[in-house]
């Protein structure tokens, strides 16, 4: 009798024992050598922060004699992976670099167990505060701190086809106002064929609300929460707001056009099914790299404003370096934070990798801003996104950020209920109901919060 | 009949399995099943707060559209579902056992694909306009070009049923397949001889000789479609989850979300208890039914 | 595809059914066609993932399967494949694709064969063997499942830390050893090994784990294979907790890099579906090869009730 057949439980299970002494054989060899504990460990989830900072801490490591550990890890593990060494107490990466939204999840309950490192008076010491864009430190705040060093501002513009617009006579620069814009909309978003289907949309806007509402909120100076972390955004204006959404995407004579994500709107900016694109700093690099051949046919203007005069621009993202507080070392950390993101020429170099514009005011005037970008028909988009950076809105921030996201389109797709069964009778009044149902569902996430806040241990 | 032993034996061939067990599954539920009186953040803060946790879910309207979304799930994977496959199995019992091989690693198949991708290949497939879903329903049915299935609150549910249906209508066919090899063919001949119908000769001969599996896949299905998870998750990952107007909310994802991702260890371990309670009563609800009915 | 079409076919089997004399050949006839529609509807998707993985950049939607072959040199190629391969940055140097491959398949095979292990063993031993608090194990195992797995996450995260196993292939396989639904599965199948046969090798002086393994385990073969199967899918398929785990680039396995892929390219499909595919071939192989005993297994198991 064969080995194989004295296994007692059989071929198929002695075969993957056999394939499981193999592959254990050569994961051992292979495996890579573990160095030992770095001074610092430092965690970013993007690509291009990831090439940026390996090519700048060398210089760190040699300037402060220390070994510096940097890690890639995709976004939603990262926030997993320090949401989970948080609760099980185990270490973390000293500093771990994350998105707008993940501060709530490390500023709950009592400020002394908050797990991230309270900055605001290193930044005042430091002379860094005035240097940066104020709006921005207040994604990264709670309860009046600063917990984590803003990477960038994020301004909104609306990217176009120059080709397209032409043809279709829009003249952009007439489009200062979004009354203006949803009246040229209006013109265009026409069936041009014949076929039934309508050709061409002006813009492109979520069904579902999500960024698409946020954005134009933020704008028009809404917020979800207000400073001291009240449940801020049911009120008259973001009623009308949601009104306006509505019409435009659902309307008679809507002009908005819900494109998807990734390559269905890489299609859709090809074929002109939808004309203008909302483009903060970060999603122009994303055209440029995902779309090219539309190189030299895309250009960019400020959004509308929504009354003559106001802002042209709106937020949309964000990103953090947070400084957790398990760190052995803060001191030495804040300065590679600093490092990192204030060193002013690499910062001219970064805006040429990704076109993002970093939170540091000097920064603007490096030439890298100015230099004309041939994707955008040649406009120094830096200096575009420069201009509108110290516009762009506050997003007050709270632990309970994601609920209010979510109940604000809850809220927003009932009224769209609403309109679809009653049309506009009666709108106004639901949508009102609804806002408030669900600022009053936030509070209630809020309060369980401030209930851990006060209770004792 | 069994052997009743007075030696060790039967405990030391347990002893690895209970050992194991009690480090890693009764440890952590214990400390789990604690937590759900707590409301925590982290590992130091805890506050102590009583049925708060369970108060705080009974008025929770997003619980209430997880139960609702995850009860109307498992109705409907029940309903659909398994009938489904009985009708897929029947089908192939007929034909010719290489033509059935063929046909069970066909429908099979998708299980080869993890819940996980199976969500987020799907979530490619519903793109409007292009996806191949999208485009299909259009080809043949005249509707649907413009529809969003991953975002359009009426068709979100009826998205997470085909992807679930493609997974899991194959895994049930295989079981049925392999229960209906076992029927007596002559108990089905001599009903059919005495004039039954294919209907009664299904319903009245063939489906009781099948009692057990089916009961054993019934049960099963329900305890899986109350822990549907990754699925939803993958599918919705642009709207947390959730989902517009909560539509695709499972418990699971909500214990994730609430309890899991948001610190409150405390309410996630309330809701495990809710759940484990439900999927314990509806379990031995059906195993009574089934008791019922063998007689 | 439009009323025309439609017509014209119903015309066609309503003929069939009409003119056809055997009411047998037209009820075989219908009953494949429901098979083989059935079968298109599953295969579909795969038929699709099958040229989406060639196809690059712009052509991704423009063509619904393959393009014309006149236009396959513009659009149609091995890039997908290509980026996979180019390895992702880490601490340590690339790590390329088959590094995650190598990873899954350690997890996959070693936990199955540990399963298979300790899981018989206990299957064993409540199939034939009455003792004392049995009723109450077995109440007790079967409640065990219906817990959530995700509720005992973080509690088990804090464990494996504390035992140094976090990041590592070992930290994943270690907490899942043991598996109640294969205990069940082998209880079902060991329920049905006649205790004469028992009886008789106790008599011939062999010990109890003598029994076990010479007598009983290969009598249970069939059902080995099917939880064989069942354990390793799942296991090969596993996501929630890799994720959670696994931190350094050189241990992820399959599932959770191409959910990574999706997040970094969310424009370029084709990478993650080309990733998916190739992650579909094992899983596949083991079926095609078990199909067999996977199907008596069931018999033997589930069926006897």
């Amino acid at each position: 009798m064969s080995l194989i057949d004295k296994y007692p439980y059989g071929k198929a299970p002695f075969a993957l024992l056999a394939i499981a002494i193999v592959s254990v054989g050569i994961r051992v060899a292979t495996a890579r050598r573990h160095d030992d504990r770095p001074d610092l460990v430092i965690a970013t989830h993007t690509d291009a922060h990831y090439d940026a900072y390996r090519k700048a801490i060398p210089r760190f490591e040699r300037e402060h004699g220390v070994k510096v550990q940097l890690q890639l890890i995709n976004w939603a593990s990262l926030q997993a992976r320090l949401q989970n060494s948080m609760l099980a107490g185990t270490e973390t990466p000293d500093l771990a670099e994350l998105f707008e939204g993940s501060l709530g999840y490390f500023t709950r309950g009592p400020v002394e167990d908050f797990g991230v490192m309270d900055i605001t008076d290193r930044l005042q010491r430091d002379g860094l505060r005035e240097r940066m864009v104020e709006s921005r430190f207040s994604l990264w705040s709670a309860r009046g701190r600063v917990y984590a060093l803003p990477h960038d501002v994020h301004p909104v513009m609306l990217a176009y086809r120059t080709d397209l617009v032409a043809k279709l006579g829009i003249d952009v620069s007439q489009l200062d106002t979004w009354d203006k814009f949803v009246e040229a909309g209006q013109r265009i978003s026409r069936d041009v064929d014949g076929d039934g289907v309508i050709d061409h949309y002006m813009i492109d806007l979520r069904f579902d609300g999500a960024w698409g509402l946020d954005t134009l909120m933020l704008q028009r100076g809404g917020q979800f929460f207000d400073q001291q972390g009240n449940v801020a955004f049911a009120t008259e204006d973001t009623a009308e707001l949601i009104r306006w959404y509505i019409l435009q995407t659902r309307g008679p004579n809507k002009i908005g056009y819900d494109c998807g994500w990734g390559q269905p709107v890489a299609k859709a900016m090809i074929d002109g099914l939808v004309l203008f694109q909302w483009t903060p700093d970060w999603r122009s690099w994303v055209f440029q790299d995902e779309v090219p051949s539309l190189k030299g046919k895309m250009a960019l203007m400020p959004l509308p404003a929504w009354k003559p005069g106001g802002r042209r621009t709106s937020v949309w993202g964000g990103t953090g370096l947070m400084i957790m507080k398990a760190t052995k070392k803060p001191e030495l950390a804040w300065e590679l934070a600093k490092f990192l993101y204030t060193d002013t020429p690499e910062l001219g170099k970064r805006f040429q990798a990704t076109n993002i514009v970093p939170v540091l005011k000097d920064a603007w005037n490096l030439p890298e801003f100015e230099r004309p970008n041939p994707y955008w028909s040649n406009l120094p988009i830096g200096k575009m996104y420069a201009a509108l950076a110290p516009e762009t809105p506050a997003v007050y921030s709270s632990p309970v950020d994601a609920q209010a996201r979510i109940n604000l389109d809850l809220a927003f797709t009932r009224s769209v209920d609403h309109y679809l069964k009653h049309g506009e009778a009666g709108l106004m009044d639901a949508i009102r109901a609804n806002l408030a149902d669900g600022a009053a569902a936030v509070r209630k996430y809020a309060d369980r919060e401030s209930k851990l806040r006060e209770a004792t241990r | 009949m069994k052997i009743r032993h007075k030696g060790p034996a039967p405990y030391l061939f347990l002893s690895p399995y209970l050992i194991l067990t009690t480090i890693f599954f009764v440890v952590p539920f214990v400390n789990a099943i604690m937590l759900a009186f707590y409301e925590t953040n982290g590992p130091r803060s805890r506050a102590f707060v009583g049925f708060d946790n369970f108060r705080f879910l009974l008025h929770d309207t997003n619980f209430h559209a997880a139960l609702w979304n995850t009860t109307i799930f498992a109705v409907v994977s029940v309903c659909v579902q398994l009938p489904l496959a009985m009708a897929l199995a029947l089908l192939l019992n007929g034909g010719g056992s290489r033509l059935r091989g063929i046909f069970r690693l066909i429908f099979f198949s998708p299980n080869l694909v993890g819940q996980v991708l199976v969500g987020i290949l799907f979530s490619v497939l519903f793109t409007p306009r292009y996806g191949l879903i999208t485009r299909g329903f259009q080809a043949f049915l005249h509707w649907g070009i413009e529809a969003r299935w991953l975002t359009d609150p009426a068709l979100i549910m009826p998205a997470i049923v085909l992807a679930s249906l493609w997974l899991w209508v194959g895994f049930n066919m295989v079981y049925f397949l392999a229960a209906l090899q076992t029927v007596d063919k002559s108990l089905e001949e001599a009903a059919r001889i005495d004039g039954a119908s294919a209907w009664q000769v299904f319903w009245h001969v063939t489906l009781p000789s099948m009692r057990h599996v089916v009961v054993f896949v019934v049960i099963m299905t329900v305890i899986g479609s109350y822990q549907l998870f990754e699925l939803p998750l993958t599918l919705l990952s642009e709207s947390y989850g959730y989902g517009a107007k909560n539509a695709g909310l499972t418990l699971i994802t909500y214990l994730n979300y609430n309890g899991f991702r948001s610190g409150d260890l405390g309410l996630g371990s309330a809701v495990g208890w809710v759940i484990a309670l439900i999927i314990f009563t509806i379990s031995l609800i059906q195993i009574r039914v089934a008791r019922l009915t063998e007689d | 595809m439009n009323g025309f079409h439609y017509a014209l076919i119903a015309l066609v089997l309503i003929w069939v059914v009409l003119r056809v004399r055997d009411r047998e050949r037209a009820r075989k006839f219908a009953r494949w066609a429901l098979i083989g529609a059935g079968a298109l509807l599953v295969l579909a998707p795969f038929a699709w993932i099958v040229p989406a993985v060639f196809k690059t950049g712009d052509a991704f939607n423009d063509y619904v399967f393959f393009p014309p072959l006149s236009k396959w040199s513009d659009t149609m190629s091995l890039a997908n494949f290509r980026k996979l391969s180019e390895g992702r940055p880490s601490l340590r140097g690339q790590v390329y694709f088959w590094e995650y491959f190598l990873n899954s398949t350690v997890i996959a095979t070693v936990t199955t064969t540990l399963q298979i292990f300790f899981s018989s063993l206990a299957g064993y031993a409540l199939a034939k063997f009455e003792f004392r608090g049995k009723a109450l194990l077995m109440l007790f195992m079967l409640g065990s499942m219906m817990i959530p797995p995700v509720l005992l996450l973080a509690p088990l995260y804090k464990m494996v830390v504390d035992l140094g196993l976090v990041d590592s292939l070992a930290g994943v396989i270690v907490p899942i050893m043991v598996s109640t639904y294969g205990a069940f599965l082998f209880r079902q199948a060991c329920v049905s090994v006649p205790n004469e046969m028992l009886d008789a090798a106790r008599l011939d002086g062999c010990s109890e784990i003598g029994i076990y393994f010479r007598v009983v385990m290969p009598l249970v073969r069939p059902m080995a294979a099917a939880f064989c199967l069942v354990a390793f899918l799942t296991n090969w398929n596993a996501f929630f907790m890799p994720n959670v785990f696994l931190h350094s680039e050189d241990n992820l396995t399959v599932p959770v890099v191409l959910n990574l892929l999706l997040g970094v390219y969310r424009q370029k499909q084709g990478i993650f579906l080309a990733g998916t595919a190739l992650a579909m071939i094992p899983p596949a192989v083991l079926f095609f090869f078990l199909q067999k005993e996977f199907i008596s297994g069931l018999t033997s198991g589930a069926v006897k009730g």
